[in-house]
């Protein structure tokens, strides 16, 4: 030790306590060395990849109206952008990255995050949610193991489909707000493509799993916060996908096709005495609408305080303000307490930054609020709208676009030459008999 | 078809309203585009430690997405003092200057030590070892050059968007760093 | 007939007879993965809680083998215990990343073998698609919107409601950040740093510390006491005027302070440093109190015994005592004696031993940790808050080790804290640290301290020079605010005295020089005939002189030399004297001495 202090006072070269040595026997320095990261052709390779996946898809469900195709896809994507990839760049999780660049000016956001966020969007505008069939690779992993498809009860599917929305309004809020990334952070899957993580995310990644044996894609239709932009995007679509593109026969073969419960059976036209009890009660729903806005967004503001404590400057706030006036602790220290610490060097910044955060927070608060309103309201409109129908038609924002329901179609099975259109004319009379009867 | 359900002033009234909402999606969505596009850059980015915020706190070894961090302790050979009695490798007030278990700082026995020249020694970090606990790092720093510190190596991290331990950084030294760029290397001890 | 129809596509007659064997085995290959996959699952999920990563990081055996070891640390079976406890510790973990590593890519294995072989088996039991009954019910979809709308109700109250109680259970409770920003900043009015706002109540004020001896070299750091009737005389043969004797408690060179009827002093070796409070009246010890184990990490400061770990003078602001040790330690405690905080700044790195004293202003400890050379950038200057130790502002200084004690003064309203450094006079803003002014004007071992009096400051570049500043402006003021400077018998221990009209300066061979403190001009010189590394100290118009052998002289604080007094003390003398009114305590290598003014009716003297 004491040779350390001496040689340390010999001479001072550099900024150093122990200055490096001049070796006599001339030995050389190693270098230190640094990986480097991801490629960036490769990131941009991603989007390639995602760009002819998309067109893949479009052409497989509009064109060839081909669910193998879709499957082999799917299996693709599952390989690509879940295992290969380990499921980070997505889609799902780069609309938090641009909310954070919208909020936060500083945050450079890669083109590339960018391109995985507007794509799938843009195609859906057109096309209906072309992702979901067959690149998303959270959907890939559901669809193929759904085996065992059971109905979900329409009250409650009507309920929980609101809960992608929320949790769109919630990623937002935290994303913008530059406290948490949390749709990536409570994401299922992911740890399921990297194979390690979180024990309690592997695990419910394991149980939503083993659900979507039994239900349909359950994290896509009740929760994913990425699907609830695409069904809006998909609900105006151009092009939208058809049990048959020829004329429907009313066969309702295809009624239980669709495991997503997005098949739509068709519907009259109301009468006129429930068609003014239904004008009077969507009177109502939309007087109600500004106070669920206003009730909502009153909610949202109280909420943003602990919700605030997410943000990893305000929490370190919290902890100084409540270890104000205790002494310096001696002895180990955890790194909470050196959080302190460093908190404790410059406390005025650390508690403007986090009352300026705070302040960000409850004007996120209101408009978190206001959208959790705003979803309950049109959807309780949504649900009290009669739309006339002729035809079994899915439901273009619900629809997945997995092609299933085309299999169905007796229509489609003549049009695709599997078979002979003498079977159809001549079945055509027992199809528009009593249904239900046949079943030899 | 039935016909008499949907009468076609309806159907063209619908397509109309669709049409409309079609494009204010597409206009949204092309002001959001514009919006974002200005804030983005062309390049990819990392997730990296800024060493001189490292408070060495030992949250890197326990928070990591990979069953072993893929935060390592890294070697500044310039800056290091080749010191016979290296505070980042012997424990406090150790026992003897030998490499038995009863000296050492490193849990997983990552670092080499090896003999250059009277008095001086080399240490070398195995990757493969290393956990990233920043117990020698602590040591280096408190009574050495500093020259050892911790970096994200990203042959082996996922870059993950929301990266675990950043988010429970105690020095909030993670931040993101431009791709071609991924190491926050020390050049000056202090 | 549409049985027929599908028949075509799903089982055609020659795949029947077989098919129910194919369904068989996709059957049992699906059991066999499930079971399988089941089984891995379980085990990762064991394996996953059973090794935690604090048993590597932490095991408790080992480090309670190393703990032994200390105690015992030559036994040979000890080390060996260790290293073995040590290897079966690493040959666990890196055997559970490697079972994790494998446990899942089996698991990943069985659980597409599962999924292939029961999509397979559904596949053979394909049926066909028939429509169902029709509903009985009429207006289907106005039953569905009914109840749709019912579930989507409740659904929006539970949503509202646990939106509610989370932001009631954890809400109004949390004090927001903008609430106590306004109250740090409202409670901190000293931030403005404007002169005339009153004083924090936490700190006493200059007048208080005027009335005592609260810091090394007196309030106002210049040697000068504004007591009126300081002993003249005494007689340590008789006992005359020596209010009372006792032994030096403690080792240690750093000098007395006095506080409210109270002698506080520190000591200490590497082993045990403490901190020990005297009566003023009695010289009874009120308490004493040890500083130990501060830091969890072994000492490392190589402390020379030539200063020992004691040599810095301890301060107090009039609600607690502070002591800084040469390991770094720093200790505060209540003037009852209570520990309130402490802290360790070391390792230091000082040849000699770190010496600096501390100084205090208003709420704050101001402590100068100059160290190494200059090229290591390892000094600081800190101000922490009094009351919790915690570091309010710090600032690094490019110097080397230095020994002199900063000086808190008054400048033109402001206060700056002037400390000293090779080769400059840096003075900063005691409010928070800004640098506001320096001077180019010292070399070699900085000890003695800087002393400021009648608006003019006084440093000594020892055995070269003595300077004397104006402390005012703004960034280098070498050339305009260096007032004049003296060249002869120059301190390089001791620190100028000054009561703003004359100067004096001490040699360590005894020298003393009277300067006039406004143009430098030498007034007389004169050699006092013994080692001093004492201060030399004003009061009541007489300045104060203690040799290394324990001679004390008294000569009048005059522009002509006249002694008053001198006598031999049987002690030996390295700290420097304190005054209180009537008294003078003086800290020994023997004894610590009270000394007290003798008047006829051998009363205490008139207070001041």
């Amino acid at each position: 030790m004491a040779l350390l202090w001496l040689l340390s006072a010999v001479a001072s070269l550099a900024e150093q306590r122990f200055p490096p040595p001049d070796f006599e026997g001339g030995h050389q320095l190693p270098v230190t060395t640094t990986p480097p990261a991801r490629a960036l052709t490769l990131d941009y390779l991603d989007v390639g990849v995602l760009g002819l996946s998309l067109g893949l898809a479009i052409w497989l469900v509009y064109r060839r109206r081909s669910r193998k195709g879709l499957i082999v896809l799917s299996i693709f994507s599952l390989l690509y952008f879940g295992f290969w990839r380990h499921g980070c760049v997505c889609a799902i999780g780069s609309l938090q990255n641009v909310a954070l660049a919208l909020g936060d000016r500083s945050y450079a956001l890669p083109l590339a995050v960018l391109a995985f966020f507007v794509l799938p969007l843009a195609v859906a505008i057109f096309a209906g949610r072309i992702f979901c069939a067959g690149v998303c690779p959270h959907g890939a992993l559901q669809d193929l193991v759904l085996l065992k498809p059971l109905k979900v009860p329409p009250g409650l599917e009507a309920a929980l489909s609101v809960l992608p929305f929320l949790y769109l309004g919630a990623g937002v809020l935290f994303a913008a707000t530059g406290s948490a990334f949390i749709i990536c952070e409570y994401d299922p899957f992911v740890p399921v493509f990297r194979l390690s993580g979180r024990a309690l995310m592997v695990l419910s990644g394991a149980a939503l799993l083993g659900l979507s044996i039994f239900v349909g894609r359950p994290y896509c239709r009740f929760l994913c916060p990425y699907g609830a932009l695409l069904k809006l995007a998909a609900a105006v679509a151009k092009w939208r996908v058809r049990v048959t593109p020829d004329n429907c026969t009313q066969c309702r073969l295809c009624e239980a096709s669709c495991p997503f419960g997005a098949m739509r059976e068709p519907q009259a036209r109301p009468g006129t005495q429930t068609h003014a009890r239904d004008r009077r009660r969507l009177g109502w729903l939309l007087l109600l609408l500004p106070l669920l806005l206003a009730g909502g967004g009153w909610l949202g503001y109280r909420f943003s305080a602990p919700a605030s404590r997410l943000h990893p400057t305000v929490s370190l706030a919290d902890l100084l303000i409540r270890a104000q006036g205790s002494p310096p602790k001696i002895g180990a220290l955890t790194p909470d307490d050196l959080a302190l610490e460093r908190a404790r060097q410059a406390p005025q910044e650390i508690l403007a930054a986090a009352a300026a955060i705070q302040r960000r927070f409850a004007i996120g608060g209101w408009i978190f609020g206001a959208w959790v309103g705003l979803v309950f309201g049109v959807k309780l409109i949504s649900v009290s709208v009669h739309r006339p129908r002729t035809d079994y038609e899915p439901d273009s924002g619900d629809c997945f676009a997995c092609a299933r329901c085309f299999e169905y179609c007796p229509n489609e099975l003549v049009r695709r030459g599997v078979i002979p259109a003498t079977t159809l004319t001549a079945a055509a009379p027992e199809i528009s008999g009593p249904p239900g009867l046949d079943r030899s | 078809m039935n016909p008499g359900i949907s009468k076609p002033s309806s159907v063209t009234r619908r397509q109309f309203l669709r049409d409309g909402a079609r494009a204010a999606g597409l206009a949204g969505l092309g002001g959001l585009l514009g919006l974002v596009a200005e804030r983005s850059t062309a390049k990819g980015t990392v997730w990296q430690i800024d060493p001189q915020k490292c408070v060495r706190c030992g949250n890197c070894a326990l928070y990591c997405v990979l069953e072993q961090s893929a935060v390592k302790c890294v070697h500044a050979y310039a800056l290091c003092g080749y010191c016979q009695l290296c505070t980042g490798y012997f424990e406090p007030d150790p026992n003897d200057l030998n490499t038995g278990a009863e000296n050492c700082l490193c849990p997983t026995s990552a670092i080499k030590r090896t003999y250059i020249e009277d008095p001086y020694y080399e240490y070398t970090i195995d990757e493969q070892l290393c956990i990233g606990c920043a117990k020698c790092v602590e040591g280096c720093h408190r009574f050495g050059n500093g020259s050892l510190f911790l970096q994200v190596r990203h042959d082996r991290c996922l870059n993950c968007n929301e990266c675990a331990i950043a988010k429970v950084c105690a020095g909030d030294a993670f931040r993101r760093v431009p791709a071609d760029q991924p190491y926050l290397l020390k050049t000056d001890t202090f | 007939m549409l049985t027929r129809l599908f028949q075509v596509e799903a089982a055609s007659p020659p795949r029947q007879s077989g098919g129910e064997t194919v369904l068989l085995a996709w059957r049992l290959t699906a059991w066999v993965a499930g079971v399988f996959s089941l089984l891995v699952g379980i085990t990762l999920l064991v394996e996953h809680t059973r090794a935690k990563p604090n048993d590597l990081l932490q095991p408790p055996q080992l480090i309670a083998a190393k703990e032994q070891l200390r105690l015992d640390p030559t036994n040979p079976q000890l080390k060996q215990d260790i290293r073995e406890l040590d290897w079966r510790l690493r040959q666990r973990y890196f055997r559970h990343l490697a079972l994790m590593g494998f446990g899942v890519h089996l698991l990943a294995g069985g659980v597409i073998v599962l999924v292939l072989a029961m999509m397979q088996a559904a596949r053979c039991r394909k049926r066909v698609p028939l429509p169902g009954p029709k509903a009985a019910i009429p207006h289907p979809a106005a039953r569905f919107a009914a109840r749709a709308r019912w579930a989507v109700a409740a659904c929006g109250i539970v949503v509202g409601s646990g939106l509610f109680v989370l932001s009631r259970a954890l809400g109004p409770n949390l004090p927001t950040p903008a609430a106590e920003l306004d109250k740090l900043l409202a409670t901190r009015p000293e931030e403005s740093s404007s002169p005339g706002h009153p004083q924090a109540a936490d700190a006493a004020s200059l007048a208080e510390l005027r009335q005592n001896w609260p810091r090394f070299l007196g309030a106002d750091g210049n040697s000068f006491s504004p007591s009126t009737n300081a002993p003249a005389s005494w007689n340590p043969q008789t006992g005359a005027g020596i209010a009372w004797k006792v032994p030096t408690p403690t080792r240690g060179f750093g000098s007395p302070i006095v506080w409210a009827g109270q002698v506080f002093l520190s000591g200490g070796d590497a082993r045990q440093r403490e901190v020990i409070c005297l009566d003023a009246q009695t010289g009874k010890i009120l308490w004493q109190q040890p500083v130990a184990s501060v830091s969890d990490r072994p000492d490392r400061t190589e402390v020379p015994d030539s200063t020992g770990y004691a040599a810095p003078t301890m301060a107090t602001d009039g609600r607690r005592v502070y002591a800084f040790f040469a390991n770094g330690d720093c200790a505060a405690f209540t003037l009852a004696g209570q520990p309130a905080w402490a802290r360790n700044f070391g390792p230091l790195k000082n040849p000699y031993g770190h010496a600096t004293s501390l100084a205090t202003w208003r709420d704050r400890l101001i402590l100068q940790l100059d160290q190494g050379e200059s090229e290591d950038g390892n000094s600081k200057l800190y101000a922490l808050d009094a009351r919790t130790g915690q570091t309010v502002w710090q600032r690094p200084r490019k110097t080397g080790a230095t020994w002199a004690t900063p000086n808190v003064i008054d400048a033109e309203g402001k206060a700056q804290v002037i400390a000293l450094s090779v080769p400059w006079v840096i003075a900063y803003a005691a409010a928070d640290g800004a640098e506001v002014w320096r001077a180019e004007c010292l070399n070699g071992e900085i000890a003695p301290s800087p002393a400021c009096a009648g608006g003019l400051l006084f440093v000594a570049s020892p055995s070269e020079k003595l300077l004397a500043i104006r402390p005012s402006g703004q960034g280098d003021i070498t050339q305009t605010h260096l007032l004049w400077t003296w060249e002869d018998s120059i301190p390089d221990v001791t620190s100028p005295a000054s009561d703003g009209e004359l100067v004096f300066i001490l040699t360590t061979s005894g020298m003393l020089t009277c300067l006039d403190a406004r143009d430098g001009k030498k007034q007389w010189e004169h050699d006092l005939e013994m080692e001093c590394h004492a201060s030399p100290a004003l009061a009541a118009g007489r300045l104060y002189l203690f040799g290394q052998k324990g001679t004390a002289v008294v000569v009048a604080a005059a522009r002509e030399f006249r002694e008053l007094f001198r006598t031999e003390m049987g002690d030996a003398f390295h700290a420097s004297p304190a005054f209180v009114q009537d008294r003078m305590f003086l800290r020994g290598m023997t004894n610590v001495w009270c000394v007290r003014t003798i008047n006829e009716a051998g009363k205490e003297g008139a207070q001041p």
